[in-house]
Formats: C-alpha cells, structure tokens, sequence
C-alpha cells in the first residue's frame, strides 16, 4: 500500500500557526507521528480484503468497468464518472453497490463503514495519479458538475450559508472560530478523502465531509449518493485537479 | 452425447439470458437518493428589509445579557453555563411522527467571525466589533437601525455578504435581533 505524503508547506503551516488556531503543540506532535503511521492504513487495507472477498478484487473491479487491469489506476482516477451501463454519473461506492447486486450480493449501504473503508481502498489504487476528470466528456458529466457547482453555490439553511460563503477565493486563509478556512483546491480535498480525522477518531469519505459542513453550518444535510452529492464530488475534486494535486489516499485530516 | 449437447445449449442460454437481465437491471441496483426537494425547502429567501419595531435596542440588562449569550454560543448544546433570563438551552419540536423532541436551540455564534469584548477564540471574517459604540454609534458613522438591519438580513447593506441571514431565515426572532443588536451597540467599557 502507497503511503500519503503530505504537503510539506501544511506541515509548516501547521506548526507555525498561531495560538488562535484549534492545533496544540500536543496536537502536532501527534499529527507528525500519526504521518507516519496513518491509523486509516488498516481500513484501507480491510476494505481491500472485502473487495477481494466479496466481490472478486481488482480483476473483477476492472471487468466490470471494462478496462484492463493496467489502466485502472487512471480510470478510477476519473471518478465520479459516467457509466454507461449504470445510467448515471456515479462514485465509486455505487460502482462497487452495482457490482455486488450483480453478483447476487447483499447491497452494501452507502453510509456503511465497510463501504467507506472499500471506497478508501478502490480510490488507493489510483494513488499518485492526478484525476483525470473531463468535464466535457459527454454530457452527463458536465450536467452533473454544473450541478455540483450550483449546489456548492446555493444558500441554504438556518443561517442562509452556502459552501461558497465559506470556500470563496476571497476569504479563504481567514479564521472561523479558530478554524482558517481552507483553500479546497490548494488543500487537495479532492485528493485526499478519503480520510483518516483525527476529531472523529474513523475513516472519512468525501461526501461524508460535506455532510460535516452541512451540518454545522445547519443547512440540511443531504444524503450520499444522490447527484447533488456525486455533482459536488466532481466540482470539489476538479479543483484539486485544476491545482495538479495527486491522490493521496487515505488522508489525515485534523 | 446428444443429450450432453443439449443440456450445454440449455446451460448457455440460461446464463446468457440471466446476464442479459442482470445488464438491464443495473441502471437500479445502487443507491441515489432524491435530494432535489430537500434542498428546494431550504432555500434562502430573497433579500428582506426590516422596520426596527419601537423599543427595540435598549439599554437593558436583561436584554443585553440574552444579546450577549447568543453572540458568544453556538447552541445549547454546546453552551457552557446557564442561560440568562428568557432564553432556553433546548426548545421542544414536534416530528414528522407526531413525536416531541427535545432540540438544542440554536444560537448566532457571532464570535465565529467576529471579534467583541471577552471573545474567545474568535475569527476575523467580520470586522472587530471590539469598542463598537465609541467607535460606530458615537461616531454617527452606524445607527441602531443600521445594526438591526445587519443582523436581521446583511445583504440588504451588501448583497455579497458573508455574513449568515438571521432574520429572514427565522432561525431567530426579532425580539432575539434586538437583543443581538443592543448587545452589540452597548457600552462595555465599565465592565
Ligand atoms: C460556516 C462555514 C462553512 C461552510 C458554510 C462550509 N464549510 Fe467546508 N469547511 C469550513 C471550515 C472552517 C473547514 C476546515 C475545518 C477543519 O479544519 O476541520 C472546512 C473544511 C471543508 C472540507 C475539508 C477540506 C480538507 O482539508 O480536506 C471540505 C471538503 C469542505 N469543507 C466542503 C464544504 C462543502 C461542500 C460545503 C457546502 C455544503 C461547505 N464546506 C460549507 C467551513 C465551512
Ligand atoms: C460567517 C461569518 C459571519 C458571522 C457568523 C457573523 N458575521 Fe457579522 N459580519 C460578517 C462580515 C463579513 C461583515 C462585514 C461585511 C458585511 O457587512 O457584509 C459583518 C458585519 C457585521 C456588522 C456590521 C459592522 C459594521 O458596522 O460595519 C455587525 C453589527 C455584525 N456583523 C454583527 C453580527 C452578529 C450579531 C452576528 C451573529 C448573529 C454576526 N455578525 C455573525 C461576517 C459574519
């Protein structure tokens, strides 16, 4: 299993932020050491386990997606993309609920922890790739991106936010409550979830982050899967690929 | 042996038409939830202006204290400390099932963005509030009515506003506005 590299100017950035910032002294001693030992390696590597069991592994994977076992990194590192035969836009999480209802198997819950924990391994295997989301490539992509981007646009919710009021171009680098708000492409969010978060002691996906926001910015939270999520995917992860992030696969987050 | 071929030939079909119906069916064997009218019951509403009600901002105690506990907290969930007088941690709402249930009640979390007097851990998305009435009201450069509005619904001052909808979104009352506002126009220098 590849390991992640985290930037080194976060690395910096985090041990030269001030005291307002959430981060202790504590807090980054631990973060360096768990660098280096990632406690989401083991999800990573159980969910590698289900896949091989369950579903019949890589080999299996790359059939039903019709490429070769060579160009699956690459492939996955386009995803959210459209699959024909799935008649959609869609994660790599229905991907693999497509492939166990072809088998016969039980359907996987997309909240399921299992299901974070194959979509964390799937999503490994394109480790070091940058995405290769075009989205241009036919017109279900970009449907969905404009989509994405609209819902990321949208103000909602008990205190009429939306994801922009937090993550625009003009505000990122301030501090909400001791939090600086994060640059999504420059953060490689895209690229780096999912993820090991330290505030939550489990392994993170994507889409379960953007749940995060919703909820603490008490806009309604929508639910996984649905094509506001997997368009908000495309739209966050075409950022970190517009900023040349590599996937990095799991993250660790604060 | 012709048996055998003709069983073969049965086998075959039966796997193929099985895989056929399988392909048909994928289009629904995975999970995407309808999220569209979710979002379309959450939308914020357009712009709203306000008339400030009589007697709104006031130099009250109790009023500032509400003001003040609302600035500071988030919810009462995560409110440390008892409420003043006239706010609640928890408010009862009724589901969907009928069922009442108790709800944290939400608070402004001002301080997320805001610096003020006694502020702890606060963001700089906002201006510093800190001296607010020497500074802005004494100064005629703001009015209470100003604040209200502020508060109330900012992008009625500036449409591209970061600051959260307070009023028109009903997450708050105005009576809970006015305490907002005479808590952010009040005199804390004595304090
Ligand atoms: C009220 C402010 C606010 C709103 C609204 C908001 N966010 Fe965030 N978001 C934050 C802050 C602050 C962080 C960093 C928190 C941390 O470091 O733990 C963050 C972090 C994130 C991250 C993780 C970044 C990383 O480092 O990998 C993602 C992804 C994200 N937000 C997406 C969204 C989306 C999508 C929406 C809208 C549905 C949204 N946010 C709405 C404040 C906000
Ligand atoms: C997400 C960030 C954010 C939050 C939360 C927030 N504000 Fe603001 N506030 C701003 C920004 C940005 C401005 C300045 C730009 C503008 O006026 O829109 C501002 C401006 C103001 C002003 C006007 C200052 C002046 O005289 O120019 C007041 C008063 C104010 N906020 C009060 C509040 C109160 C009370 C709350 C809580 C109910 C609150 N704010 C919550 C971001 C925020």
């Amino acid at each position: 299993m590849k390991r992640v590299i985290l930037p080194i100017a976060l690395l910096v950035s985090l041990a030269t932020a001030g005291e307002q910032f959430a981060m202790s002294d504590a807090d980054r001693a631990m973060y360096k050491e768990m660098l280096e030992n990632n406690p989401a390696d083991i999800y990573v590597e159980e969910g590698g386990e289900l896949l091989e069991e369950n579903l019949g592994g890589e080999e299996a994977l790359a059939k039903f997606l019709g490429v070769s076992e060579k160009e699956l990194p690459k492939y996955i590192a386009g995803f959210p993309r459209y699959i024909k035969k799935l008649g959609n836009v869609v994660g790599i999480d229905q991907v693999l609920q497509a492939m166990q209802v072809e088998q016969g198997k039980e359907k996987t819950k997309l909240k399921d922890k299992k299901m974070f924990s194959m979509l964390a391994y799937v999503k490994s295997l394109a480790n070091d790739e940058q995405f290769t989301i075009d989205i241009n490539a036919n017109e279900q992509i970009k449907a969905s991106y404009d989509l994405g981007k609209k819902t990321f646009e949208t103000a909602r919710g008990g205190r009429g936010l939306s994801c922009l009021s937090c993550h625009s171009k003009d505000i990122v680098g301030q501090v909400l409550r001791t939090q600086p708000l994060p640059d999504l492409g420059e953060a490689g969010a895209g690229a780096t979830w999912p993820a090991y978060r330290m505030t939550k002691s489990s392994l993170r996906t994507l889409q379960r982050r953007f749940q995060g926001c919703m909820k603490n910015a008490l806009l309604k939270v929508i639910p996984i899967g649905s094509k506001e999520m997997v368009g908000l995917e495309v739209y966050v992860s075409t950022l970190a690929q517009e900023k040349k992030k590599p996937i990095t696969i799991p993250g660790l987050k604060r | 042996m012709q048996r055998n071929i003709q069983l073969l030939a049965f086998a075959t079909m039966f796997v193929t038409t099985t895989s056929l119906v399988n392909a048909a069916d994928l289009t629904k064997a995975y999970d995407m939830p309808d999220a569209s009218k979710m979002i379309e019951k959450d939308l914020l509403a357009k712009p709203t202006k306000f008339t400030m009600p009589k007697g709104c901002v006031k130099d009250d105690a109790a009023s500032i204290a509400r003001g003040e506990f609302i600035f500071h907290n988030l919810n009462g969930k995560k409110a440390k400390g008892t409420p003043p007088e006239g706010l609640v941690k928890f408010v009862e709402k009724k589901g969907k099932d009928g069922k009442v249930k108790k709800k944290a009640k939400q608070y402004g979390n001002c301080v997320a963005c805001h610096n003020i007097e006694g502020a702890k851990g606060g963001g700089n998305i906002g201006p510093d509030l800190t001296n607010y009435k020497k500074t802005f009201i004494d100064s005629k450069v703001r009015d209470n009515a100003f604040v209200f509005q502020k508060i109330a619904d900012p992008r009625i001052d500036n449409p591209k506003t970061h600051m959260t909808v307070n009023l028109t979104t009903k997450l708050f009352t105005e009576q809970e506005i006015c305490d907002l506002a005479s808590y952010v126009v009040s005199d804390k220098s004595k304090k």
